[in-house]
């Protein structure tokens, strides 16, 4: 028993020496890269103090042009979205952003995904190297499994699968937006579709997830109470409209009781029907995201600097058709 | 509890330390801990069901001791058909019942009758094919008096409900475990170290491997009308290998276990994708049950000592029954029926035409037929299978969906590891770095794979395919 036990302490050891060296050569990593992902995040969380900040799943990664905001608006702007991520991650974010400063302006884009899918903290794994480094999303990540505080102490795990979006930015450049794009993905390609005159029915209507909204919830409580000016944006989608999900009609209610403008572009023709403006029905391209936001800026700069004064019924949602 | 969570590590050193450090030397007292220490195990994902399986165990204790009394062929064969009917009704009721209850209403709605049958809304208890299977086979073996039963109640409790096997096996005969309960144990330091190597590969195979590519497989079968025949060709090739590291990971990991105790398990796979026929896959893969099924399905339907014909026949019904053991659902059974078919098929071809082909063109058509058939083992239904394998062959598109290159990338880095490790035992089965007769070496491939699992396993709490069997 005695040279089990021996054997197997010798090999826990060898395993927290490779831990710890592996860690800081991986910190390293994390901490000089050029651009893409790791990049962004550490960006949002630990470094940003733009005006305006954008938070959101891919779409609100991709349909967003901080230029065009910051053009248009004259207030700098940071795009903290990022893909396959959900209310947790935008959960973390609101986080890592709060405890160093309070943007002027937070845009979030909301896809119906958000409030009527249980919250999947698993996705937001991709924070993990962030753990130790920032102190304001361990609760988050603590959701992701049961002995999440106990598997955090390693630095390897920390790295989990990392790997290729950790080191891709050394030898190629720009793949996730470069660094004056200030957190936008661009994306280049178009549809190849042709729009038949037909749209997708309205989905039916799913049930929200309770635990979804309250995190959201608290998402736009902790914006509010650090004054924030929120808009509510739902982005369009190509080929499909939706006015009536139970998200959206959700986003009408918290609109109106929490003085938040509401855009609602999922009805909005002169995008739904514009394969052209679409990289994938769900994503616009380059010349789609920069004039939707465009647009969007156009409507949401009369309230740039009202910060969270009281609105009337007529100034809070706006469905654009 | 799984064997990849935490629960599982906090728990087999506490129980590894009370078997050798509190029973060591007591038979009883080690026999009485593994009970407990299964009950837990099993207890821990829900405790209702634990009644089913002290029931099932107690039944065929009890069944065993009145078998082995009977001396009246009518009361003997009356007492081995209880146990029988007991336990195929759980295993019908659990797991069959709904499946039956949908096929009856179906088959009746096509001839325009419209029945109306009530559906269970039970979850299938973890491990109950497993474990049922292995109670069953001890009373037959006393009916056909191979077997002496035991008086030793906790001795046949806890081989019945040993953790190591007890929710996707390997499916141990009593005849091989349980006098292996009979004789207190003493701490085998070769014997725990093999053990522990074994559960590092399965863990490796289960985590890096399996896991990593179901999250491809996954993503693509769980859409199957936004993908082209490339990605499902890919996507099966995948699936072949994930539910290979996913099942034979277990098998590693559980057979590992057994010898912390020691306790031997008996061999589940051994290199599958290497065979060069369908005969010599059976042999390959998940041998507990392919030979569960020959010496309590085929052997008694007349194995292959009737007529050609017959023995097709009863080539075909086990497998067929196989496919069904497998799942309650059609796709399984269609799978176990394609594997039926490939036997018969290949034994024809075999006693009609003398044809030699390389061994390596063999072990690639092999393969993928295997993999033609594991499309019905992992669709969703019949139809969606058709349509994977009408695609496949129909539309094969001009690209493959990559879907998270990161994802993608450690998936083929998985695949080639898997390769060189299978190619090596195969081919060269005195090479072992993990038992290199060089200590560094050892020590070193220990920490590289620990390291490789940390650090690219899959960690999402996965469970392991065959639990849902």
């Amino acid at each position: 028993m005695r040279k089990l036990v021996t054997k197997i302490s010798i090999v826990l050891a060898l395993l927290f020496a490779v831990d710890v060296l592996a860690g800081i050569a991986l910190d390293w990593l994390r901490d000089h890269s050029p651009d893409g992902r790791y990049y962004k995040t550490k960006y949002s969380l630990e470094s940003c103090k733009e005006d305006v900040v954008v938070i959101g799943s891919s779409r609100g990664e991709i349909n967003y042009v901080s230029q065009v905001i910051e053009d248009s608006l004259g207030m700098s702007c940071w795009n903290a979205g990022r893909g396959g991520q959900g209310t947790p991650y935008f959960k973390a974010i609101q986080e890592g952003i709060l405890t160093r400063y309070a943007p002027k302006v937070v845009i979030l884009n909301v896809d119906d995904n958000d409030l009527e899918t249980p919250p999947n903290y698993e996705h937001a794994g991709v924070l993990r190297p962030f753990y130790h480094s920032c102190a304001a999303i361990r609760p988050v990540l603590d959701k992701t499994s049961t002995f999440e505080w106990l598997l955090m102490k390693s630095r390897l795990y920390a790295y989990n699968s990392s790997f290729y979006y950790l080191i891709r930015p050394y030898f190629v450049e720009g793949l996730d937006g470069k660094t004056s794009d200030k957190g936008w993905k661009p994306r280049l390609d178009k549809m190849t579709a042709e729009f038949d005159g037909t749209l997708q029915p309205e989905p039916a209507r799913t049930k929200l997830d309770t635990a979804s909204v309250a995190l959201f919830e608290s998402i736009v409580t902790k914006l509010k109470e650090k004054g924030c000016r929120i808009f509510f944006v739902v982005s369009p989608n190509y080929g499909r409209t939706v006015s009536a999900s139970s998200a959206i009609e959700y986003l009408k209610q918290t609109s109106a009781k929490n003085d938040i403008p509401l855009f609602i572009y999922s009805n909005d023709t002169s995008f739904i029907t514009k394969p052209e403006y679409f990289v994938d029905p769900d994503h616009l391209n380059v010349d789609g995201a920069r004039l939707f936001t465009q647009r969007l800026v156009e409507q949401i700069k009369p309230y740039t600097n009202t910060n969270n004064q009281h609105l009337s019924n007529d100034e809070k949602v706006f469905e654009v058709h | 509890m799984l064997f990849n969570s935490i629960d599982f590590a906090f728990f087999l050193p506490i129980v590894f330390f009370l078997f050798w450090l509190g029973a060591r030397g007591s038979l009883r007292l080690q026999n009485l801990l593994l009970l407990v220490s299964s009950y837990i195990f099993y207890g821990w994902w829900d405790w209702r069901y634990l009644m089913l399986l002290i029931f099932s165990s107690l039944f065929d204790f009890y069944i065993g001791l009145a078998l082995h009394k009977q001396e009246d062929g009518r009361r003997r064969s009356l007492l081995f058909w209880s146990s029988i009917g007991v336990n195929l009704t759980l295993l019908g009721f659990f797991k069959y019942y709904n499946f039956f209850a949908d096929s009856f209403v179906n088959a009746f709605s096509m001839f325009g009758q419209q029945l109306h049958l009530p559906t269970l809304k039970v979850i299938l208890p973890v491990g109950i094919s497993f474990y049922t299977f292995q109670s069953m086979s001890y009373a037959i073996n006393i009916y056909w008096r191979k077997l002496t039963p035991t008086r030793d109640i906790l001795a046949y409790t806890a081989f019945v409900s040993f953790f190591p096997q007890l929710v996707a096996g390997p499916i141990e005969r009593a005849t091989n475990l349980l006098p292996q309960f009979y004789k207190p144990k003493e701490f085998d330091y070769s014997l725990i170290t093999k053990g522990l190597k074994m559960m590092l590969l399965g863990f490796f195979m289960k985590v890096v491997i399996a896991d990593r590519l179901s999250l491809y497989v996954d993503s693509v079968y769980n859409n199957i009308g936004m993908h082209t025949g490339w990605s499902f060709m890919v996507a099966s090739f995948f699936f072949a290998l994930q539910i290979y590291g996913d099942f034979a990971g277990y098998s590693l990991i559980a057979i590992g276990t057994a010898k912390l105790f020691g306790f031997n398990l008996m061999q589940n796979f051994n290199r599958p994708y290497f065979s060069a026929s369908f005969r010599d896959f059976w042999s390959r893969w998940h041998i507990s049950l392919s030979t569960w099924f020959k010496d309590y399905v085929y052997v008694p339907l007349g194995g292959n000592r009737g007529s050609k014909p017959r023995t097709y026949f009863n080539l075909f019904t086990t497998f067929l029954v196989s496919g069904l053991w497998h799942g309650a659902n059609w796709t399984f059974v269609v799978w176990g029926a394609m594997h039926g078919a490939f036997q018969i098929i290949e034994r024809m071809i075999k006693n009609t035409v003398n044809i030699k082909l390389p061994k390596v063109v063999s072990i690639l058509f092999v393969f993928a037929l295997t993999c033609l058939a594991w499309v019905f083992f992992r669709a969703k239904s019949v139809n969606d299978a058709f349509y994977v394998i009408q695609t496949m062959f129909t539309h094969a598109g001009d690209s493959v969906h990559i879907g998270d290159k990161g994802i993608f990338a450690f998936s083929i880095m998985g695949i080639f590891m898997l390769f060189a490790m299978e190619f090596t035992m195969e081919y060269y089965p005195d090479f072992s770095l993990l038992n290199h007769r060089r200590a560094p070496v050892r020590f070193a491939t220990i920490l590289v794979m620990l390291v490789y699992i940390i650090s690219l396993g899959v960690f999402d709490g996965s469970q392991f395919i065959y639990f849902q069997f």
